[in-house]
Formats: C-alpha cells, structure tokens, sequence
C-alpha cells in the first residue's frame, strides 16, 4: 500500500529544508507525524541506488536547498554580503530562509522580508547591539538592506521608459496663480529613502574602491535621504536632504505642492525667503531628471 | 496516426536567453534559429528585461520555459501565476509553454527546486488532471520535461519512462525530452538511457533539451555548466533518429560563457543529425568569430547546485 502523494510530499519537503540536514529532518516531529522512521530506515522511503545510500540521495536535495538560496539571498544583497563576509552574512541568511521561506513561484521576492528580519532579530546590548534607542551596526545592516532591496525593485518594476514626462518647460508654463493647489505626480519609480547611515554613500565609495582595487571603510552613522528613481531602463541615485525627502514623500503622499513645501518648510533650517528660493530650484532640479509624470 | 512533434514546428537550434548575453544579441543579433526564456525572468518584469525579451521576440521564434509551475505538486495550481504565463505567451507569441515533470513546493512553499514525484498511478492520476486543466486554461501548446532527479521511492510502481508516456497519451500533452536529464537520471538510478529514450512516444516528443553536468564519480548532477560530454551526443543521435528531429535547445546556467561559446555548442547538434538535418531558416546575421572569444570557456570544475539559478543583476548607476 503506497502512502498518499501528499504525505510523501510533505514528508520530503520537512527533510530537505529542515536547517539540522537529512538525519535532523528525518528525526523531527513534523516529518515522524508525516512517516514514522526508526533511524537508519530511511530506505523505507527512498531507494538506494548502486553507488549511494537512501540518505546520502536524499542529502543532494537537501544540499541543493540551502545551497540554491543562500547564493539567491546573496546575489539580492550583493554589497551587504561583501561588507558582512561570505560567513557572517550566510549564517544571516540561512536564519532568514527559517523565518521567511520562499512563498513565491519567483525568486525576484526572495529577499522582500530581509531588512525586516534584520531588524527583527538585531541584537541588544547585551548581545553585542547598541544600547536601546541608539543607532550602531545593526542599522547599517538594515539600511544596507534596504537600499539594495530597492534597487533592485525600481530596476524591474514599473518605470516610465516611451512615456512623456513633465518637462521643466511644462512647469514653468503652468499657471502660477494654481501651483498651490496643484498637484504633481511623481513618477511610479521613485522611492525615497531616509536611513540611518550614509549607506547610498557607501553604496558609491564600495563600487569606487572596487575599481580601485580596495576596500571601502563601513561609515559612521549619520542620517541620510536619497531619492531612487530609473530612466532608459538604468536605476538613478539621488543624495537629497531632509527638506527635499520631506517634500518629495508629501508630494508622493498626493498632497498639494502648498501642503508639500509645508513639510518641507517644517524640518529646513532656512529662513522663508531663502527657502523659496532653493524649492525653485529643486522643483526645476526634480523635474528635469523625470521625478514627475505630469502636473494638475 | 498522429503527426511528428504532434505537428508543431521544427524550430531549429536554439539557446537559452540569459541576461548575460542580452547585450550581445541585441548588438549583433547572431544568426541562432530560436530562444528559450525562464518564463518566471520575465512574467513580473517591467524593467530591462522585459523590453529585451520583446525585442528579441520581434526577431526569433520564442519558447516559454518554466521552473515553477509545480505540476506535480498537492497544492492547488495558481492561475495567477498561470494567468502571467498566458499573458506573456500572447505578447510574446511563444511557440509552446513548457515545464517539468515535479514539484517545486507544498503548503503554499517554493524549494525554487525541480523535486521528484513517486512514479505511481496516484501521482499519474493527478498530474494528469492538473495538466489538462492548465492546457484548457493556457490555450497553448503545452509541454512537459523529464528532469534530473537524484532519488527514487519505493512507492513507484511505474519506470520513468511508462509514466511519461502514459501521461503525455492520458493528458494529451507534448514531450520535451531532455536528452542530458535522460543520461543524469539513468546513471543515478542505475536505468538505461537507451531504453528510456527508444520507450518514450516519439510522435509526442516537441522539443530537446541539451546540456552539461557535473560528474561526482558516485552521481551526477545536473549544473548547467558545461559542455555536453559525448554520451549525451550521442543519446541525442538515437533521440534525433527516432524522432525524425525536433526543435532543439541548448541551457547553459552557470559559468556562462561568451555568447558564441554557447550557440557554437549547440551547433554541434549538426553533426548527429544524420539525413533528419531540419530546415533552418536563413541567418538573421553573421556573428563574429568563436574563436576569438573560446578564451571565456569555463572552468571544468561544475557547481554542486543543479537547476538554473534565475537572478538578474539591476543596473544602477
């Protein structure tokens, strides 16, 4: 009497995923519930072959499993994988396939839960983590993350290539006495990022210092904005300061650009005067690199 | 009597697109008969890839080659996921949707691996269910590949081969026979490559796959990372001769080399064609010399991961 193809499947999935390998698979509760096996009686199950036993067939999968998906975990978080260390970042990896296995036909959202399970699992201090409330190196991890995660998304998501955007002419020509009131719509592919370290600064000293032959040094912490956009298919990095994040995140919000420069207003530094004049600029500036699709 | 490759096209000798060559194709686009894309590269894309694959589209005979479809799997099918698929064969008027005689993934998880089913009449019973419903669903040619398997159970009852054919005959579906999973798989399960191949029904058989493997002397591995050793050759030959050819396709995954690396070794092809040599449609262009680029051949030494790794680097400036 053959078991259901259910169980089997069951079975086979709780033996090669389970993170202790075949023998720790074979033994768990989850696979003894599914095929009670005395140990050593896997060939119950799975055929040996001439030259292997049941268990070293089976350990292939299992291999192949941890092998495949920590290199795609890898290949999501390249520059946070060479700041870690091919060791410490696949230990990392290995605990996030155990909270978050893939649920997904593709591999493209392998790594969408990776900065939240860094941050999830950062340690304290007395594991060797900041004290509560302060920035240390598990942010860096976090942001590292979380810009390479969005890289990644703007790459391949939506963009605005053969479309026509709102040219600075445009801007320029829409009616001044409605520009409070309207609305500018940023394009689907801008992201804003505020971290806590300068990991888009980082992001470009690793990729300098690797043409150079060398190796960029982690930064301090130190707040950070940047904007993430993508024109003819080439994702675009953006270093802008808090009064511009904080523009842009209303504007993306739907708010009106009156509403917009509020915010903005509300973290600069600067005096009414001197603020105006620098949002000319920036509109001029954002516009001309594709922030926006139209205004109304 | 049915009709050679249940009547679909003999495309030629094709390759399997990978980013990596994106470049070089579109740039000198090589006189290759047809592509091969991994359908889960493209079905969400709405970057670079995307609007690659659609140039290229305009230009090659296009297949669909899945890696998730799961077929085998006890979870239910995912019509959005199949919806994807059926979208993207229209933009892209793939010739025929192709995936793997496995599983990938149960309690709604994905292993991203090709798993082995026991080959019983249970399993053949729902396969053959499910492969009917998605062939009502697709409206598209639909066929089914042979992987590399590493285990056998003890529940079979059927060889590999009699349930193949007996799914293909009970679905009414199409074969692609992988010629280098044909010879990974006899060799770990201690099998005949010959009888697996002069069992299977000819007629149903749409396309080939070929590749390279990694030898552990124990077992071997299917990698993708290599050239084809010259067993497969010439199990490719019994296959061509008995099929009176088919569309043919080279997968080269890891360790890729340079573009006219990979289409010269499906070139090869030609030479155990014997009288079956397909008629190929004219070169699109003349690509440049293989020679000048054999110096990007791979390293002999394979990775112990079998199955086509599918990540592609964004560009960002």
């Amino acid at each position: 009497m053959s078991r259901s193809l259910d169980t089997v499947q069951q079975w086979f999935q709780a033996v090669v995923t389970h993170p202790d390998g075949v023998e720790g698979g074979v033994e768990s509760d989850e696979a003894q519930a599914l095929i009670r096996l005395p140990r050593g009686e896997l060939e119950a199950v799975i055929r040996r072959s001439r030259n292997l036993t049941a268990a070293e067939r089976i350990g292939i999968y299992a291999n192949a499993y941890y092998a495949r998906l920590l290199e795609c975990v890898g290949e999501c978080f390249p520059m946070l994988k060479a700041a870690l260390g091919e060791e410490v970042f696949s230990g990392f990896a290995f605990d996030y396939l155990q909270r978050y296995p893939s649920r997904s036909y593709t591999l493209d959202r392998l790594g969408e839960n990776f900065a939240r399970f860094l941050d999830e699992t950062r340690p304290g201090s007395e594991d060797g983590g900041p004290p509560p409330g302060e920035v240390g190196w598990p942010d860096f991890l976090i942001d590292l993350a979380s810009l390479e995660w969005v890289l990644a998304k703007v790459f391949d998501g939506p963009g605005t290539e053969g479309q026509t955007l709102l040219t600075p002419e445009a801007l320029q020509a829409f009616p001044a006495e409605r520009f409070a009131e309207a609305r500018l719509h940023p394009v689907p592919c801008l992201r804003l990022l505020a971290t806590r370290y300068p990991v888009n600064a980082y992001f470009t000293a690793v990729r300098k210092a690797e043409e150079e032959g060398e190796e960029a040094p982690i930064p301090d912490p130190a707040p950070e904005y940047t904007a993430i956009t993508r024109r003819e298919f080439i994702v675009r990095r953006y270093s802008i300061s808090l009064p511009q994040h904080a523009l842009l995140a209303a504007l993306q919000s739907g708010a009106t650009v009156a509403a917009a420069i509020e915010a903005a207003a509300a973290v600069s530094d600067l005096d009414d005067d001197a603020l105006a004049a620098e949002l000319r600029s920036w509109f001029h500036l954002f516009t001309a690199e594709g922030f926006f699709q139209a205004i109304e | 009597m049915r009709p050679p490759r249940l009547g679909h096209d003999n495309l030629g000798l094709g390759v399997g697109l990978r980013s990596v060559h994106f470049e070089h194709i579109l740039t000198h686009q090589p006189a290759v008969d047809w592509f091969e894309i991994i359908s889960e590269n493209y079905i969400d894309s709405q970057g670079r890839p995307r609007y690659v694959l659609q140039q290229i589209a305009e230009r090659y005979p296009v297949v669909m080659h899945g890696v998730s479809l799961s077929i085998g799997s006890t979870d239910p099918l995912d019509f959005e996921y199949l919806g994807k698929l059926k979208r993207l064969a229209k933009e892209v008027k793939a010739q025929w949707i192709s995936d793997h005689i496995c599983w990938t993934g149960v309690l709604g998880r994905n292993t991203h691996d090709l798993l082995p089913v026991p080959f019983t009449e249970q399993t053949l019973r729902h396969v053959v269910e499910r492969v009917r419903t998605l062939q009502d669903f697709l409206e598209r040619p639909f066929v089914l590949e042979n992987p590399s398997s590493y285990v056998t159970f003890q529940d079979s009852t059927l060889d590999e081969w009699e349930f193949v054919t007996r799914m293909a005959e009970e679905a009414d579906c199409g074969l692609l026979l992988d010629v280098n999973n044909v010879y990974v798989s006899s060799f770990n399960h201690d099998m005949d490559p010959d009888r697996f191949i002069r069992s299977l029904p000819h007629e149903r058989i749409v396309q080939f796959h070929l590749a390279g493997h990694s030898n552990y002397t124990t077992h071997l591995i299917d990698t993708h990372d290599n050239h084809v050793i010259d067993p497969v050759w010439e199990l490719y030959r019994t296959a061509h001769e008995l099929t009176g050819g088919v569309s043919t396709l080279l997968e080269w995954d890891a360790n890729i080399p340079p573009f006219p690396v990979v289409h010269d070794e499906v070139l090869k092809a030609k030479q155990f064609m014997g009288k079956h040599l397909p008629a190929i449609p004219q070169p699109v262009a003349s690509e440049a010399s293989p020679e000048l680029v054999m110096a990007g051949t791979p390293e002999m030494v394979g990775s112990s991961v079998p199955h086509p790794l599918h990540h592609i680097q964004p560009e960002v400036e």
